[in-house]
């Protein structure tokens, strides 16, 4: 359970020659924006055949909806257990935060949010018609909920969705909405307008599926961040659009609607891969130096303050480690990670991730600052997990509501 | 067309190897294995000559303890059809490999046994050529491109020589090991590793198939290369004569 079987090795293994030799080169292209992750994303899907194995597995899926194949269970069985592996992915979003963060947060916003939301709230018409193709990387997918004046505070946003026949009339805006600035499919969270019972639905947020190319929609250009610069970023403006009540995922509205603790569950299940590959990245980079670099005639991996940096890294690599796996196993199991532990984990990783990546950097010295050991940028990557997804704050705040509530005390955020 | 692929399980030529204290081998905790890169390239061939016959099977031989089932399997998640491997405590010299490899030939009888012109780790590159000899078929080494008569009669194998190209055409089966620039092997898919566990695999024990290993090499000592010591600029020629003379003592 806490190890990798030979199967997920034969993946680490296939992925990172993979991105050594098709990401590694382009790094410096994709940062300045010259080069988009999306082909990237393509060629990988191909290469490693996730296109065919999503369409098998889509086809069976849409033939017993809802239900296990057998078949499905003894081929993932391979792996050292019975039934589907969350472990797989995790491993590949590892690889891709070892080399290239950008690419994963790109990836995980098409394939994870704006695919999973459509697959885990989409009738069978709705997956096949959006889901399908952002499943294959046909078409790129993003998701958008935070908005200009809304972001902890996700459901007090104010993009409106106005009933009218059979039509939905959108208005609002988002922003720092991954991939917003060229995806073909935009997930786009907004509050029923009902004019005098709007009180009523307050409490709700429902998703519209949006295709490139409505009337009314229309999007940023990418913004310039600070890292994760090679997963485009932009904002979404939604003006007069409207679209047919078959573009509410779900179709019902009772169906349809989120409430907050379902939709940040998504955003957080990046965070201990990403985590992992960045931490595994910057010890090895870290141990490596601390072994060649030489100061008075020594290593400088014999002086003690460096040591302190390899074993708190290395610390930091083993918890992270096992929340990956504990994750794994419980979405295998089937098992419910509590609220509190959900936060708990990617407020561990998030901040693990920053604090590796300084010490990589700090133990690298004017190397480190330099972008040729690239820890700079997995520091300017990792601190994303620091925001996105719900802040460290946030993660704080949720902890200690559900701690507090367990003992009849009711916290209320922003009171 | 049955195709049989040797592969040898070696340290990651990317990673550091280190001779352990007694001189008797190398360091083996936190090292990775892989299939010897040359022999990756030919479990490609293989598969690209049974991709372009449209029919065959890719069967894979790997000789040594139980681990090496990994680098089997490897391979056939790359897509070969069925694994054998020959049980043995520790990796055979190269006449005992062949030898092995001759009895494995003749119960499969392949078209044609494809391997790595050498392992990276011993770097002998003599099982391949003594193989051929013994089973007294042709042989094509440090193959650059390889095709297939339509009757499966005869191989054209464009081989890597000094200086340039040789074509040579040989009778099937033969034995033929593949160079560096033969192909680029494939990367194992994500439904082709989940396969890999479920296809077959036959373990033999050097008796069931007949052989008594008799080493004809002992290893005496492993050291490691003498650490590079950084260059020096000389201000006169006559220095350098004298340096070149006095210290390297090469003239």
């Amino acid at each position: 359970m806490f190890e990798l079987q030979e199967g997920h090795r034969m993946i680490e293994t296939a992925m990172r020659q993979f991105l050594e030799k098709e990401v590694v080169p382009l790094i410096d292209d994709l940062e300045e924006g010259k080069v988009l992750p999306y082909d990237i994303m393509r060629k990988m899907a191909e290469t490693f055949g996730l296109t065919e194995m999503i369409k098998a597995r889509f086809q069976k899926m849409l033939k017993k909806e809802g239900k296990k194949s057998e078949e499905e269970e003894s081929e993932a069985g391979a792996f050292g257990g019975p039934g589907f592996d969350p472990l797989i992915g995790t491993i590949i979003g590892k690889e891709i935060a070892r080399v290239y963060p950008s690419l994963g947060l790109a990836m995980g916003a098409t394939l994870g949010l704006a695919g999973g939301t459509i697959m885990a709230k989409g009738t069978p018409a709705q997956k096949e018609r959006w889901g399908l193709p952002i499943l294959t990387f046909e078409k790129i997918g993003a998701w958008g909920m935070t908005e200009p004046e809304s972001g902890s505070d996700a459901f007090a946003l104010k993009t409106t969705a106005k009933p009218d026949g059979d039509y939905y009339i959108l208005n609002g805006q988002k922003t720092f909405c991954t991939n917003a600035p060229y995806a073909d499919i935009f997930v786009i969270y907004a509050k029923i307008d009902r004019g005098q019972e709007a009180k009523r639905d307050k409490r709700f947020i429902f998703p519209f599926v949006v295709e490139r190319g409505t009337p009314g929609l229309s999007v940023s250009e990418p913004f310039k961040k600070m890292g994760m610069k090679g997963s485009p970023t932009g904002a979404v403006y939604l003006d007069d659009v409207r679209v047919h009540k078959s573009h509410l995922l779900g179709e019902t509205e009772e169906s349809a609607r989120d409430q907050a603790k379902d939709v940040f569950a998504g955003e957080r299940t990046g965070a201990p891969a990403m985590a992992w590959g960045i931490i595994e990245r910057c010890l090895e980079v870290t141990v490596k130096y601390a072994t060649e670099r030489k100061q008075w005639d020594r290593p400088i991996g014999e002086f003690q303050l460096i040591q302190e940096k390899i074993a708190r890294m290395y610390v930091h690599l083993e918890n992270v480690r096992n929340i990956a796996f504990k994750h794994a196993w419980a979405q295998k199991e089937g098992k419910k990670i509590t609220m509190k532990e959900a936060c708990a984990a990617k407020l561990y990783c998030a901040r693990a991730a920053t604090e590796c990546a300084l010490e990589a950097i700090q133990a690298l010295g004017g190397y480190g600052y330099m972008k040729e050991y690239r820890v700079e940028m997995l520091m300017r990557d990792a601190k994303l997990l620091q925001i996105g997804g719900g802040t460290d704050e946030i993660q704080i705040l949720n902890i200690a509501k559900e701690l507090l509530r367990a003992e009849g005390l009711e916290v209320k955020l922003g009171g | 067309m049955k195709i049989l692929v040797t592969v040898k399980r070696v340290p990651d030529p990317d990673m550091k190897v280190r001779v352990n204290a007694e001189g008797t081998g190398i360091v083996e905790d936190n090292m990775k294995f892989v299939i010897n890169p040359f022999d990756e390239i030919a479990v490609e061939e293989g598969l690209r000559i049974k991709e372009k016959k449209g029919e065959g099977e890719v069967v894979i031989v790997a000789i040594g303890p139980s681990v090496v089932q990994e680098q089997i399997r490897a391979a056939l998640a790359m897509g070969a059809d069925r694994g054998i491997h020959v049980d043995v405590d520790s990796y055979p010299d190269p006449l005992n490999t062949a030898k092995l490899l001759k009895a494995v030939a003749e119960k499969e009888a392949p078209n044609i046994v494809i391997m790595g012109k050498q392992a990276v780790d011993d770097d002998y590159g003599q099982a391949g050529q003594m193989l051929a000899a013994m089973l007294g078929w042709a042989q094509a080494t440090f193959a650059y491109k390889v095709e297939i008569a339509d009757d499966n009669s005869k191989a054209t194998v464009t081989r890597e020589v000094d200086g340039g190209l040789e074509t040579i055409e040989i009778d099937l089966p033969a034995v033929v090991t593949a160079d560096l620039r033969l192909n680029e092997p494939r990367y194992a898919s994500l439904p082709g590793i989940m396969k890999a566990k479920t296809k077959p695999m036959d373990v033999f024990k050097p008796a069931d198939l007949g052989v008594e290993l008799s080493p004809v090499l002992e290893l005496v000592r492993m050291e490691e290369p003498p650490p590079r010591k950084g260059g020096i600029i000389v201000e006169t020629v006559d220095e350098l004569l004298d340096k070149l003379r006095n210290e390297a003592k090469v003239i």
